[in-house]
């Protein structure tokens, strides 16, 4: 088992567990606070546009219905999310909806940091160089995908 | 979580045909979501198997959409809500 990383997320029959170090716990909690403020934004705000994704691409009556009737839900749903993994950030154990609150937290983080990073196709180099104004940027992006794709694959491994 | 009955007024028309064609969400490709994690939300949204949710997910990530669910257009619409609540681009159209 020499130089392979140790998965964080496991599943245990039907709790997971959370294999993370006080940094990283604070390091999540510190994102949430990122991510709270950015949704009091507007959803019209270019930052945050992607989490209000259109439903009706050709109806523009039927879509400004849509926004007026969803944009609150998504943003208080979002919001919920976040006061759940605050509450589990420091847990051993996560049941399966606590794990779900971070899987929409982190994924919203994700598409936030992808739209500043302007990722616009699937082949995006997101090489570091910390020279780079972005840097932090490019590296929590990274990070989050990485964590994502251990909350994920926990839940599919059966 | 389950939607509420709604009762709907279809706007009156000669054509019938035209109300009762259902309406067809489909997902768009992205390039920031993961294809782990949109198998796994179309396995819970939809209750898909692994094998139909991730043969979706790749003809979305390959030829840039995939139809996902059908239905009324008050279906359709609670299962584009959805998709967005978990950050997929979707849209619907009667088909």
């Amino acid at each position: 088992m020499f130089g392979r990383q140790r998965r964080r997320i496991d599943r245990r029959q039907n709790r997971f567990i959370v294999r993370m170090d006080d940094q990283e716990r604070a390091l999540i909690r510190q994102l949430l606070s990122e991510l709270r403020e950015l949704l009091a934004l507007s959803p019209e705000d270019p930052r945050v546009r992607r989490l209000y994704p259109s439903a009706y691409a050709d109806d523009a009556e039927l879509e400004n219905e849509y926004r007026s009737l969803t944009r609150e839900e998504l943003q208080s749903g979002r919001l919920a999310s976040i006061e759940v993994v605050e509450s589990s950030v420091d847990a051993e154990l996560l049941d399966i909806d606590q794990l779900t609150a971070w899987m929409q937290a982190v994924n919203s983080l994700r598409l936030v940091l992808g739209t500043m990073l302007d990722i616009t196709d699937d082949d995006h180099d997101l090489s570091f160089d910390p020279n780079d104004p972005n840097a932090r940027t490019v590296a929590l992006y990274g990070y989050l995908g990485g964590l994502l794709d251990e909350i994920v694959d926990a839940q599919l491994s059966d | 979580m389950s939607a509420a009955p709604v009762e709907v007024k279809l706007p009156e028309t000669d054509d019938d045909s035209v109300a009762d064609r259902p309406w067809i969400v489909i997902v768009w490709n992205d390039p920031i979501n993961l294809m782990s994690y949109v198998v796994l939300v179309f396995q819970k949204l939809f209750g898909y198997s692994r094998e139909k949710a991730t043969e979706l997910m790749l003809d979305v990530h390959h030829k840039g959409r995939a139809v996902v669910s059908s239905g009324t257009r008050e279906k359709a619409e609670l299962d584009v809500f959805r998709l967005h609540e978990h950050g997929l681009w979707a849209t619907m159209r009667q088909d």
